[in-house]
């Protein structure tokens, strides 16, 4: 049992980010589980933690990170408390994703981080910056600000996140607060290759694409598109998939549509509520766009994927999320996005 | 207020050129042949008649000479090249193909990454005096005027510091500029003693004829391509040459191009010349227009750089549409090779999609066929997404006379489901495998009276196990059920036993994720009608017999499929293998008896 455990390991080190892969890395717990040690069944859990992530998959993290936590803090001088931390920052990165989670529920996982941080020796500084990507997708401006400056005061350690992520969140930040030229500055050190990491720049380009185009720098944003058409890639990057499908929707149509072809069935199946909302009301600008003409081509999955689907699923979770958060920021911002394009779409006619 | 400038630690940087820049210190012959290159060339721009040489010397004591008849220096361009080092001239500047003497000054760097002191002696085709220049790593230099007569052109002299000697060796020295000189269109002649060599006769391959090139590209990787394609790219004034490796290489090989910029070697691992679909080529090839990094061993990434990279692979997809209907033979080799890397350009690309697909072979429920086939077997295809799909039901589909493809490997889900694209009545049905059984024939009126107490006990009985039960009747009758799962029921399981282990937050939140995003789905284990052991199962009658029967049965699936079983389904197992085992043992005490 030991062989097909490391066997099937073995075998996902080659594997695209997938589904396939998260199956195998199932089979391979279910081995620990039975027949190796309560660390092999750990450790392959921690691996299936962060593989879920960037298989597309993050709702399974939290799964495999709830078993984890419980056996460390049954036994925390069995297992590394940084390795559990960290992989708790990603599940505050995803809990509010789903509006099915009460906003008490999160407020007690975010307690129990801080709690847990101050216990380890951690500073709060992921603490803070996590409240701040919290608080920003709510649209709950004016708290994000007070995070925002408690996470630039407390001091760095060995949590926080790398400086390239945090100065691509930094950038974020200003942008939600609709000051973009800050924002740019913020991003500039990584748009200049001086700051890069495993998931920068790919993520800055899509974060970076929308206040360009607000901006009016034209010609910035369809560099920064064309680059971020080239090095995004795997299933972890919906929500750019989506930001993109909309710029070449205004833009290039046929490079639109080869991006809808592309991430559609991968856009379907994926779970997470947040990244699933923006994702597929960027699908549904670019399709009422395309629907604008007679074509003759008939796109991928066609028969689930039409504008009243879509409407109704993007109206259907921005309203769960408003309910959670007790607001109407999601239902605006369909709204805001729509004008938004609207407008592109004039200034590009007149070019 | 006043302006000051601070002061740069020359030393520093020189440690940050040798330690960082660069990967290899070895380069500063590289950067003393850029010199000497471009000297040749503002020479002849002057209209100057001249026969271009460079020349290397080495002499006893690791030291070395290095000798343009290029166009020289000024006296005032030295001061100028010398200000511009640690001046802040923008990198865009400083980059710009044609600033001889911006680059001179960097390239001149280099050079004490392997000594402590350059010696340079100069004569300017514009004005008459030669000049010495003595400069060193900490920033100090001195300039004098020559009495003695020199030709035009610049020669730098320079002496090995400790623990950089072999860098002045002959074989070294000699390796080196057949590295990055192989291909400059001026000779440069490598002289020791009374023993002199011209190191760089080379044609380069794009413009040798096909066998030559083939030839070529053999001897220096010691193997014999399939073929070798021709690269162009206007805009990035790119000739080159991509060689069909003779063996499959994997997605993940780290790919190396050789690329020379002005024919002079810029890298001979570049990786991201050629498209990523692209491994199994491997290029060599000249570019006049593109730019390099400050290191000046890869190119910036602008949009000039993917333009022409398309470009290129545009020619690599051209020359493979032409080649088949050219020569086919060739063709299905190298798709035969190149296997994997040609299911990856289909998924990507609709015109070469076109061009495969007829050929690209897939694991069906009738064994491997290419896709030409089965459109001519068979318009209706099933399309099982993972290979454990495709395992649980390959055999009894085949009976079915159901042709299932395997769409589990790296991109074969993406291919079939593309056939529609090219064979526009083809039926492609995506499996979903807890449906499958449905498809069996239903038992008539009077047998499914007849199971149905056997079927509701293996309901109560596998309830726990999250399967659900099913008599049909379906080929082949050696098969006595068919355990099907898709890949969520693993999930939920675990999802299951993490509720359970959690703390009581995180039950709760494992609750949500599985109550809210996943529709709890059921196994199904369908029992075979035609499978005379289970008709017998049915027809005993006894609950404590069939109960044996069905967890058996459920059991053994599980193990065949190569589930891995529960702590519970192991006690099933063993309790009615047991059991079993005792009623054997009974019977045949009994007959003894």
């Amino acid at each position: 049992m030991k062989n097909r455990y490391n066997n099937l390991r073995y075998q996902t080190w080659s594997m695209p980010d997938g589904k396939a892969k998260l199956a195998l890395m199932e089979e391979a717990i279910r081995i620990a589980d039975q027949y190796l040690t309560e660390e092999d069944a750990y450790q392959s859990r921690m691996d299936y933690s962060s593989a879920a992530l960037e298989c597309g998959c993050p709702e399974r993290l939290l799964v495999s990170f709830a078993w984890c936590l419980s056996k460390f803090e049954r036994q925390p001088d069995q297992y590394s408390s940084h390795s559990i931390m960290w992989h708790y920052k990603w599940v505050l990165n995803q809990i509010w994703r789903m509006p099915q989670m009460t906003a008490e529920m999160i407020g007690q996982v975010f307690d129990d981080f801080k709690e847990k941080c101050l216990h380890y020796g951690y500073t709060l500084r992921p603490y803070y910056q996590q409240q701040v990507s919290y608080m920003l997708s709510q649209g709950r401006t004016e708290e994000a600000a007070l995070y925002y400056k408690e996470w630039r005061s407390a001091a760095r350690d060995g949590l926080s996140d790398c400086k390239a992520c945090e100065q691509n969140l930094f950038g974020v930040y200003y942008f939600r607060l609709n000051q973009n030229k800050r924002g740019l500055q913020m991003l500039k050190p990584i748009m200049e290759g001086r700051m890069s990491c495993g998931s920068i720049p790919e993520n800055t380009y899509g974060n970076l694409l929308g206040p360009l185009l607000k901006m009016k720098e034209y010609e910035q944003a369809k560099e920064t598109a064309a680059k971020a058409y080239q090095v995004t890639n795997g299933p972890q990057y919906l929500k750019e998939y989506g930001t993109l499908m909309e710029y070449y929707t205004v833009t290039d149509m046929p490079k639109a549509v080869k991006l809808y072809e592309r991430t559609i069935h991968l856009g379907l199946a994926f779970k997470m509520p947040w990244d699933r909302f923006h994702y597929l009301l960027s699908v549904r600008l670019f399709l009422q766009e395309w629907s604008k003409a007679r074509r003759r081509k008939k796109l991928a999955a066609s028969e689930q994927v039409t504008l009243e689907w879509l409407e109704q699923e993007t109206r259907s979770l921005a309203a769960a999320f408003d309910a959670r958060n007790g607001s109407d920021y999601c239902t605006l911002h369909i709204e805001e996005k729509e004008e938004q394009i609207r407008k592109l779409i004039a200034v590009y006619r007149k070019s | 207020m006043e302006n000051k400038n601070f002061q740069v630690n020359l030393q520093g940087l020189i440690d940050l050129l040798s330690n960082h820049l660069y990967s290899d210190a070895g380069v500063f012959i590289r950067e003393l042949l850029q010199n000497g290159m471009d000297a040749i060339t503002a020479r002849r721009r002057l209209g100057h008649q001249f026969d271009a040489k460079v020349t290397v010397e080495l002499y006893g004591s690791h030291t070395l000479a290095f000798h343009d008849n290029g166009c020289g220096l000024t006296a005032s361009e030295i001061e100028q090249f010398l200000a511009r080092i640690g001046s802040t001239t923008k990198k865009e500047q400083l980059d710009a193909a044609d600033d001889f003497i911006g680059q001179f000054g960097v390239g001149l760097l280099a050079c004490f990454v392997v000594c402590d002191e350059i010696v340079l002696i100069t004569r300017s085709a514009l004005e008459g005096d030669p000049l010495e220049w003595k400069g060193r790593p900490d920033g100090t230099y001195e300039i004098r005027k020559l009495k003695n007569q020199v030709p035009i052109g610049t020669t730098v002299y320079i002496k090995a510091k400790a623990d950089y000697e072999e860098y002045f060796d002959y074989y070294r020295v000699s390796e080196l500029l057949e590295h990055y000189g192989e291909f400059l269109p001026v000779p440069i002649e490598l002289v020791e003693d009374k023993h002199k060599r011209i190191v760089n006769e080379a044609v380069p391959p794009w413009r040798m004829e096909k066998k030559e090139a083939l030839d070529y590209g053999e001897k220096l990787r010691y193997q014999r391509a399939m073929d070798v394609i021709p690269l162009h790219s206007a805009i990035g004034g790119i000739e080159g040459v991509a060689y069909i490796l003779p063996y499959s290489v994997s997605l993940q090989e780290e790919k190396k191009h050789k690329v020379y910029l002005k024919q002079m070697l810029l890298s001979d691992k570049l990786n991201n010349i050629l498209p990523q679909w692209a491994f199994f080529v491997n290029g060599i090839m000249n570019t006049d227009s593109l730019r390099p990094t400050a290191s000046r061993e890869s190119f910036q990434e602008n949009e000039l750089f993917y333009t022409v990279r398309d470009e290129l692979g545009s020619c690599i997809k051209q020359y493979l549409i032409d080649l088949s209907a050219r020569d086919p033979e060739l063709f299905k080799r190298i798709i035969g090779v190149h296997y994997a890397s040609i299911k990856a350009m289909a998924v990507e690309d609709d015109e070469l999609y076109e061009l495969f697909i007829r050929h690209l072979s897939f694991e069906t429920s009738y064994g491997t066929m290419d896709m030409d086939t089965i459109m001519k077997e068979h318009s209706a295809v099933l399309l099982a997404a993972t290979l454990d799909e495709f395992r649980q039901i390959a055999r009894v589909a085949k009976s079915q006379e159901l042709l299932v493809i395997n769409g589990g490997y790296v991109h074969d889900f993406a291919l079939v489901r593309k056939i529609p694209d090219v064979w526009e009545n083809a039926d492609v049905a995506l499996l979903d495998i807890l449906q499958f059984s449905n498809r069996f024939q239903e038992l008539d009126r009077a047998d499914q009276l007849e199971v149905e107490p056997f079927l509701a006990l293996s309901d109560e009985l596998l309830q726990p196990h999250q399967c659900r039960s099913a008599i049909r009747w379906f080929e082949p009758a050696d098969v006595p059920v068919l355990y099907n799962t898709n890949e969520e029921v693993q999930f939920l399981k675990l999802a299951e036993q993490s509720e359970k282990e959690a703390n009581p937050l995180f039950a709760d939140i494992v609750h949500v994720v599985m109550d809210e995003l996943y529709d709890v789905p059921y196994a199904r284990l369908c029992y075979n009608y035609n499978n005379p052991m289970v008709r017998k199962a049915v027809a005993c009658k006894d609950p404590k017999l069939q109960q044996v029967c069905i967890e058996l049965l459920y059991t053994q699936s599980l193990l065949m499929g190569h589930y891995p079983l529960s702590q519970e389904e192991l006690r099933l197992m063993n309790g009615s293998l047991l059991q079993f085992m005792n009623m054997g043992l009974d019977q045949a005490v009994g007959g003894e008896a």
